[in-house]
């Protein structure tokens, strides 16, 4: 739980998450509401809403986790088309594909990267201070993980 | 007599009453509405270059008519805004009357189509419980889940045959049993298949069916759907669960024929003709029905 609460945590917000309404299966958690949690019994194996796993002690969030983050108030980079389909490839996101940026944009902080609709498509650590950066050439947000991830486990 | 081959089918298909063709079938997709609105999702797709027709006889289908790119692998995809799922695939979850806050089982699960269907369907309320019997089936069916954004969903690694030990009661069953296919949307199909193998996939399908019966709430539905031609697995299976189940054909109201009554001489039950045959042409081949315990 506490490992949730610190991988929302750097994105300068917070998420409401009951905890009574939290189960875990190995090293995986998911949110269930009231009536899920009255059907789940002990061997499932996907239940609610999958919130990530805890792998040597790393939180790997879900994308319905990050997408409950986005639609906070949070850390957020908006980017361009082209920035955000490559986003989605796996690369790093330029100067130039930023849009737009609320919340922190300073080095060493996270954040999500969403399109021009605000949907969520990953998150990435901020390389540079971004409104310091005047090379529009420049990496300056290094992506983490993207929803590619979901084209990339089928193979 | 060899009982399997093209020539043994396309006779079998003869006598049922329809002429054997071969069918290119168009790919289709869905839209998911839980999360979004049908217009603007097509309408983002089509700025895309993605050219659609509107499916006319299914509320959030389109086939499509040309793209760019490959549907599986844009944003929106990744987004689960649309799922692709072939067009007679995605009836059977529409049949059910009120959807919202019931516990809905899905027996055959994977891959998942049909679970976001029936959450979307159900706007994400109420409970569904998914089961599939092979655990690399699961993950797929999981991925699905999240993609979509799917949230009142439980699955299970369980054979459908074993479904009353979740000691639950459902108020809406989906069996879209596991079947021989047909071959529109298989090309080997002739080559693999044999009359044994349809009669081994529908004495598993009346099993299923059978526990379905164990499961379900007095005046609760099931949907039972195959891709299968063969009447074994199809009026001959329901006629047989009428009889011995205790079950109701209900009338459903979408795309398709009526029921076969006559299999091969064999008279069935006459309100087997509220089931719904779809033989291969506009889509995939496809049978459906809407059962319910006799009052």
């Amino acid at each position: 739980m506490k490992l949730i609460e610190d991988f929302v945590d750097r994105f300068r917000t917070s998420v409401r998450l009951d905890e009574s309404l939290i189960v875990k299966k190995k090293d995986r958690y998911f949110l269930v509401t009231e009536r899920l949690m009255g059907l789940v019994q002990e061997d499932f194996f996907y239940a609610g809403a999958y919130l990530g796993k805890v792998k040597n002690a790393i939180f790997f969030p879900s994308f319905i986790l990050m997408a409950m983050v986005a639609e906070k108030e949070s850390n957020k980079i908006a980017v361009d088309d082209k920035t955000a389909w490559l986003f989605i490839c796996g690369r790093d996101v330029f100067k130039r594909g930023i849009q737009n940026v609320s919340g922190s944009a300073r080095k060493g902080d996270y954040a999500l990267v969403v399109n021009r609709h605000g949907e969520c498509l990953g998150f990435g650590r901020i390389l540079h201070n971004i409104n310091g950066i005047r090379d529009k050439n420049k990496v300056v947000v290094k992506n983490i993980s993207d929803i590619g991830d979901f084209l990339r486990r089928e193979k | 007599m060899l009982m399997s081959g093209r020539d043994f089918f396309v006779a079998r298909y003869k006598k049922l009453g329809w002429a054997y063709r071969e069918v290119e079938l168009k790919p289709s997709i869905r839209v998911n509405t839980m999360n979004n609105a049908e217009t603007d999702v097509i309408e983002r797709l089509e700025s895309q270059g993605t050219e659609f027709e509107k499916i006319p006889f299914l509320q959030s289908g389109y086939w499509i008519r040309k793209s760019k790119f490959s549907v599986g692998a844009t944003t929106e995809y990744l987004l689960g805004l649309y799922s692709i799922q072939e067009v007679a695939a995605q009836i059977p979850a529409t049949l059910f009357t009120e959807l919202e806050d019931r516990t809905v089982l899905d027996a055959c699960a994977s891959p998942g189509g049909k679970t976001v269907q029936l959450a979307n369907l159900m706007q994400n309320t109420g409970a569904i419980i998914a089961l599939d019997i092979e655990r690399q089936r699961l993950t797929a069916l999981s991925n699905q889940l999240e993609r979509c954004c799917v949230k009142n969903t439980i699955v299970y690694q369980l054979d459908a045959r074993e479904a009353s030990r979740l000691k639950i009661k459902f108020d809406r069953i989906l069996l879209d049993v596991p079947c021989s296919g047909n071959y529109a949307t298989n090309k080997g199909w002739f080559r693999r298949r044999t009359l044994i193998d349809v009669e081994n996939n529908a004495g598993i399908q009346r099993q299923i069916l059978k526990e379905a019966t164990k499961v379900i709430t007095t005046d609760g539905e099931i949907v039972y759907s195959t891709c299968s031609l063969e009447p074994e697995e199809n009026e001959l299976n329901i006629n047989w669960a009428m009889k011995n189940l205790d079950l109701e054909v209900e009338e459903i109201n979408c795309h398709g024929e009526e029921g076969l009554t006559n299999i091969f001489g064999r008279e069935l039950d006459s309100s087997i003709r509220n089931c719904r045959r779809i033989w291969p042409g506009q889509t995939q081949g496809f049978f459906m029905c809407m059962l319910r315990k006799r009052k």
